[in-house]
């Protein structure tokens, strides 16, 4: 667990448990925390590869950087970091530029 | 079609302050922001702000973020988790994606202010997962309460690599060293204290060579730097971290302004590529304005600022009515930005339009003070623009003379020694003693941010201004503060009372299982509860067997403690595998020796 569970200046509550899929593995997340969040509370480092086939994780956390694009839902290329996990959602690691949908 | 009479792009302290202003003036103000929350960067700042009162000084991060959105009225709309995708010549689009679909604005005037991204820098293995922006640190520890690590390396001492080093020590992670390429720290002297107490080392002239590992960080190298920043051979040194932290600075983000036809040029002292703009944040296109990091990089108080100069400008052209708040922010922002920290954003402003200064006084506390009295004793060298010291005190014994620019100066003779201005310190910079309060002791007050809190009675460490322990010390009395900052009074043996700035609680007595790399039974019970329950992944999180002795010491006990907790025999698990060297040998002597035994 990466979870921070006392800290000396914020107040650590108890949020609502979502549940979510990992590349098809289920594991928790709290309810308004985004994707890149919980998959690091859960010990997920690696996001993605790029097209050369070498892991990937995030590196700015708010939408900047495009570090940390994935599958989720079905859809390519959404950035992790700023979207919320959702119960039941599907997120996959994406490998390259993704797949186009419409 | 969405109308509004004002559009403004980020929510961050800019864009709120300026909402405020137009807010208040009946104006139909609309603010779209990408993140989840509003308060830009602000959200994840636990620290106190510098700066005077009327801008939130003393006040964490956090917390002025809920300060200004509270100031919002009912003429202000707010769209989160919305980007705005393109500004074209005749409308501006955004994507919602809560709602997963597309609207098209038509403002009167737009405020850009979305801000900045974090600088990158090469070195080998950059992309691994596990190098991260220090922002994105500070979003994941204090937004959402996940720790990214334990073990750090910090690249950068500006303000934001000291910050977050800082913040990283109170959410438990240890930071290794934070690694400066320049000669001198970047950021305030108060904030590198802060970090240099607890222990944690600036490497100066130095940078990093290389991330280590295959499919995350394990570890870094990094080296000294010749004159031009060149790596000596030789210097190179490595770090067993979990995570590399980039602090290199900011990048304005200056996509949109530049396709709503703004001019853009560079100037390295504000960042980069910026915006041109005036004296009231207008660009050169007429209804459109620019504040914040975008506009330059800077800090939160002068982001406030600038917004709310934009805010009233709108206002003005809106109403038709002069603002008389808009000179005294401008002036505001002449005083804010009149001390040496802004030498860089003044040379850089004076391509757009010529800067003036505010004189202030270099002349701080030269004495200690009545020696025996319980007093204040502040280490604050820099002419930084802040004063809640002088403001918090309520005999008005500290003096900021002139403007908040100038050094702070003790009247000992008025101060009463209530330790207010201790607490109230953005900088934690003030401490409070007293020699020989009691026959061979004295008594030192300290500012404390961390948990657990000491009890009274309890024996700790006293350590100096680097972190080195210096005596033994026993706490008397822990003084819980609203604002966090809680006061601690350790009494040390005499004539340590200007050493003492710090304090450790003594570590209860472990058993090491790991000799080389300093493991304990706990931290590898610990790993297993969290789900690392092959020898080899311990090994690679935990860097057990991975010292000097090849395991020797250290491979049967984990394996034995894997066993007991996992309730599988030894016999099933698996015992890893063995790589050479079995000992250390020099590379010398690999080199030297297949020349010799060709001969
Ligand atoms: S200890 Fe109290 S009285 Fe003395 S300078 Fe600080 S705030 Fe003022
Ligand atoms: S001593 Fe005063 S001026 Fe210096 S950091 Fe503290 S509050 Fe600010
Ligand atoms: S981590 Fe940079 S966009 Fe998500």
């Amino acid at each position: 667990m990466r979870r921070i569970l006392a800290h000396p200046i914020l107040d650590v509550e108890k949020p609502k448990v979502v549940k979510f899929f990992f590349e098809g593995k289920e594991l928790e997340a709290f309810e308004g925390e985004t994707i890149a969040a919980a998959l690091v509370a859960n010990g997920v480092d690696v996001f993605g590869r790029t097209e050369h086939s070498r892991p990937r994780g995030f590196y700015c956390a708010i939408g900047k950087c495009s570090s940390c694009l994935m599958i989720v839902d079905g859809v390519s290329n959404v950035r992790s970091c700023i979207t919320l996990v959702k119960e039941g959602m599907q997120v996959k690691r994406q490998i390259g530029r993704g797949e186009i949908t419409w | 079609m969405v109308k509004t009479d004002f559009l403004i792009i980020g929510g961050g302290p800019a864009g709120l302050s300026a909402a405020i202003e137009t807010g208040k003036r009946n104006i139909k103000t609309l603010v779209i922001d990408e993140g989840v929350e509003l308060g830009g960067q602000l959200v994840k700042q636990t620290h106190k702000f510098f700066g005077h009162e009327g801008f939130y000084a003393s006040v964490r991060g956090f917390e002025i973020a809920k300060k200004l959105v509270s100031q919002l009225n009912e003429n202000v709309v707010i769209m989160k988790q919305t980007t705005v995708t393109g500004i074209y010549e005749d409308v501006i689009t955004a994507y919602d994606r809560e709602k997963d679909s597309v609207i098209e604005i038509e403002p009167k005037y737009i405020l850009i202010s979305v801000g900045a991204s974090e600088r990158f820098i090469p070195f080998e293995n950059n992309h691994l997962p596990g190098v991260y922006g220090a922002g994105a640190v500070q979003t994941l520890m204090n937004q959402f309460r996940v720790l990214p690590g334990k073990r750090i390396l910090m690249i950068g001492s500006g303000n934001i690599g000291l910050i977050v080093s800082y913040q990283l020590l109170q959410a438990g992670a240890q930071v290794k060293a934070i690694v400066e390429i320049a000669d001198k720290v970047g950021g305030y002297q108060v904030h590198a204290a802060k970090v240099k107490r607890f222990g944690v080392p600036i490497l100066l002239r130095h940078t990093i060579k290389k991330a280590i590992g295959e499919e995350k960080v394990e570890g870094a190298v990094i080296g000294q730097v010749d004159d031009r920043f060149n790596i000596i051979p030789g210097t190179e040194r490595e770090f067993a971290v979990d995570v590399i932290c980039v602090a290199v600075g900011l990048v304005p983000s200056v996509e949109l302004a530049q396709m709503a036809g703004v001019k853009i040029e560079y100037i390295p002292e504000l960042g980069g590529y910026v915006p041109y703009r005036d004296r009231e944040m207008r660009t050169n296109i007429k209804n459109i304005f620019v504040a914040g990091d975008l506009a330059g990089i800077e800090e939160a108080t002068t982001a406030m600022i600038e917004g709310r100069i934009a805010g009233l400008v709108v206002a003005r052209e809106l109403t038709g009515t002069d603002q008389p708040d808009l000179e005294r922010m401008q002036q505001e922002l002449i005083e804010f930005r009149s001390g040496p920290f802004s030498d860089k954003v003044r040379k850089g402003l004076e391509r757009f339009f010529s800067q003036q200064i505010v004189s202030y006084s270099k002349d701080g506390q030269k004495d200690l003070g009545p020696t025996g009295k319980l007093r204040p004793i502040i280490e604050c060298y820099e002419n930084i623009p802040c004063n809640p010291c002088q403001t918090s005190c309520p005999s008005g014994a500290i003096d900021v003379p002139g403007n908040i620019n100038s050094l702070p100066i003790v009247d000992y003779s008025k101060c009463t020694g209530c330790g207010i201005c201790v607490m109230k310190c953005p900088g934690l910079a003030i401490f409070m003693v007293q020699e020989n309060f009691q026959p061979g002791k004295d008594l030192v007050v300290l500012p404390y941010e961390f948990l657990p809190l000491p009890e009274k009675g309890q024996k700790v460490i006293a350590l100096d201004r680097d972190g080195k322990d210096v005596a033994q010390a026993e706490v008397l009395k822990v003084i819980k503060s609203a604002n966090k900052t809680n006061l601690i009074h350790i009494v040390v043996p005499a004539g340590l009372a200007q050493k003492v700035r710090s304090f450790r609680i003594p570590q209860k007595a472990d058993s090491l299982v790991c000799r080389c790399e300093e493991i304990t039974v706990e931290e590898i019970e610990k790993a297993i509860d969290e789900g690392y329950t092959d020898y080899e992944e311990l090994k690679r999180y935990l860097r057990i067997g991975m010292g000097p002795c090849g395991g020797r010491t250290c491979r049967t006990i984990t394996l034995g403690i894997l066993s007991k907790k996992t309730g599988k025999s030894l016999k099933e698990i698996s015992c890893g595998t063995f790589r050479p060297p079995s000992m250390p040998v020099k590379f010398d002597s690999i080199i030297k020796g297949e020349i010799e035994h060709e001969k």
